[in-house]
């Protein structure tokens, strides 16, 4: 008799303990959520402390370094301006700084989440990041490129008597803006072949379509404009006529 | 060249022995074995009676930048090491040369006791517009020396000078070992107190230009090299008030020049070219009252086209003080520099149009004078 109770008892137990068990584990792993979202806020809110503070102090580094200065005389505070950004560069490198920190902490509290799905996004998202860097630079790098020569262009055809200098200027422009933003796109993988082939056509259209117009639209023009070069190199001493002074 | 040299060595400096030198950049016209071939036969015929020693010549290439002051360099080291009491330097190119020269530029340096001669010629009342409108007024008006070519280009100097020269090792790699190597001489022996004149040379007839010398290239080196200066010696200028004159050798006397041809209409289009498309770099370095004024100016009828010297004194003072605080690019500020460089030289010609050598002088008297007096200005805002 004894025994059939304990049997039931045992019965009536692990009925209990079934029970609970997903209970038990479910409070369980709502306390390991809890304690991993309070690590990712905890590690945010670091972050959010952490660059806050970086940005005061970066901000006084960037003054005392005279860096708003320097941008100007670089041409980067035009640069910006033309952007429609009126902030000195000194506060926009402070802020990158701040936002950079936010961002890490951010990553760094994705983590401490522990959601499998989420560590592998990460994992490709940090593989990506190189990629993207190197894009930056390359855009960067590229217009402020196709600003000194645009600038250096237009400096030289305004100083040959070019009326169309302006125009000039602006084709160089965006022949190099052009080549960066394929450079660029490149880089992240975003339609490669596209890219390239798009580049290709525009390019080579550009070019036919100037020739065209060189030679067809301006024929005379172009007839002119050769036989005055031959004349010019068969009697070279006719290149002083317009002006015979020397300027030194 | 080569025997206008020899002849005024004989003839003025008998007991000095003597070497010429080619300092060449790899030249393949012919230079070379004219220069090996040049002698003179004659020396009774230039009324040179006495025994001549034998005249020697040494031709080098020389090494670094191509350019003038390359040349120059090679020309101070040979200096150096012959350890020579002066030097004279010419341009290759000159038609004009007499052996007159040679004692003009040398006998201030081997008798008068002077450093540095300079040369004064006659020229064209449209040849030299940068010299007439920039390097002398801006030179005369910081130094306080009125030395009227100071990049004439061809100088008289002690071997002491020459040693000085090479003394600063930098200048080499920059626009000095170019055109702006002229401008550097006169100014490094001004304003290291070196003892300074002039000597009248004459007229000062070159070879035909070549046809790929690049007005704004040369502008900017030239420019540049005096922009750059005024930053070195600084301390230098700043305490100089008005002018003094700068003792003269030679006859003066007066020679008749060819008329030449000038296009005045292209200058002042080039102007409103770049009026139209470069206010961005001049809106950096100009105040926008000037802005508003080259706006103004109206380009036809084309002889009433007028940029005054004082505007211009102001521009140049302003284009300075860009360019010491680096407000834009130095390259793009110098090289935007040629439309309104343009439109002050259509404005002289315009003025010059009628004039004699002296009225012409008269003009160049007050931009020089106009520069002096805006000198303050250009104190005041350096820094």
């Amino acid at each position: 008799m004894k025994t059939g109770n304990k049997n039931k008892e045992d019965r009536i137990e692990n009925f209990i303990n079934k029970v609970i068990e997903p209970f038990e584990s479910f409070f369980e792993s709502v306390l390991q959520y809890l304690t991993n979202i309070l690590s990712f806020a905890l590690i945010i809110a670091v972050g959010l402390v952490l660059g806050h503070v970086l940005k005061f102090l970066s901000l006084r580094l960037f003054r005392l370094m005279r860096i708003d200065a320097y941008s100007e005389r670089g041409e980067i505070t035009a640069m910006l301006r033309r952007g429609g950004i009126t902030e000195p560069l000194s506060s926009l490198l402070a802020r990158a700084a701040r936002w950079l920190t936010v961002f890490v902490f951010f990553i760094i509290a994705l983590g401490a989440l522990q959601v499998p799905r989420v560590e592998q996004l990460l994992e490709e998202f940090f593989l990506y990041i190189p990629n993207i860097i190197v894009s930056v630079i390359i855009v960067f790098l590229g217009y402020m490129l196709s600003n000194f020569l645009a600038r250096a262009v237009l400096i030289a055809s305004v100083n040959a008597g070019i009326r169309a200098s302006g125009l000039i200027s602006k084709l160089a422009r965006f022949g190099v803006l052009a080549f960066t933003v394929s450079m660029a796109l490149e880089q992240l993988g975003i339609g490669k072949d596209t890219i390239v082939a798009a580049f290709t056509i525009i390019f080579g259209g550009i070019v036919l379509t100037l020739a065209l117009a060189f030679g067809l639209g301006a024929r005379d023009a172009a007839k002119e404009y050769l036989e005055s070069r031959l004349r010019k190199s068969e009697e070279p001493k006719k290149e002083a006529k317009d002006d015979e002074f020397t300027h030194l | 060249m080569v025997r206008a040299a020899q002849a005024g060595m004989a003839k003025y400096f008998p007991d000095m022995r003597s070497v010429v030198v080619n300092s060449d950049g790899g030249s393949t016209d012919g230079t070379v074995e004219a220069f090996e071939e040049a002698m003179v036969e004659d020396f009774n015929s230039l009324f040179i009676p006495h025994r001549v020693s034998p005249l020697l010549k040494i031709y080098t290439p020389y090494h670094g930048i191509p350019g003038k002051g390359s040349a120059f360099r090679t020309i101070f080291e040979i200096a150096k090491e012959l350890g020579v009491k002066a030097c004279a330097v010419v341009d290759s190119d000159l038609r004009s040369i007499t052996p007159e020269w040679i004692d003009l530029l040398l006998s201030p340096v081997l008798k008068e006791g002077y450093d540095f001669t300079a040369p004064y010629y006659l020229r064209h009342k449209f040849d030299g517009t940068i010299t007439n409108s920039i390097v002398y007024p801006l030179t005369r008006a910081l130094y306080g020396k009125r030395i009227r070519q100071p990049i004439g280009g061809d100088f008289g100097f002690t071997g002491e000078l020459a040693k000085f020269y090479l003394e600063d090792e930098s200048v080499w790699d920059s626009d000095i070992a170019r055109f702006g190597i002229d401008i550097w001489m006169t100014t490094t022996a001004i304003a290291n107190n070196f003892k300074v004149c002039q000597s009248f040379l004459g007229a000062k007839i070159h070879a035909p230009k070549e046809p790929s010398s690049d007005l704004s290239d040369m502008l900017r080196q030239v420019v540049g090299v005096l922009f750059d200066l005024m930053g070195k010696h600084e301390e230098k200028w700043v305490d100089i008030e008005g002018s003094e004159p700068t003792a003269m050798f030679g006859f003066r006397y007066d020679v008749g020049l060819e008329p030449i041809h000038v296009n005045i209409e292209r200058m002042i289009e080039t102007f409103i070219i770049g009026r139209e498309e470069l206010g961005s770099i001049w809106e950096a370095a100009l105040p926008e009252s000037l802005i508003w004024f080259l706006h103004s100016l109206k380009p036809s009828p084309w002889q009433d086209f007028r940029l005054s010297s004082e505007i211009w004194a102001e521009i140049i003072y302003y284009f300075a003080i860009a360019y010491h605080r680096t407000l834009v690019n130095k390259t793009h500020l110098l090289k935007s520099l040629t439309p309104l460089y343009l439109a002050r030289t259509a404005s002289f010609i315009n003025e010059a149009l009628q004039c004699n050598a002296t009225e012409v002088e008269k003009i160049l008297e007050e931009t020089c004078l106009r520069f002096e007096e805006k000198k303050a200005y250009l104190i005041e805002n350096w820094e």
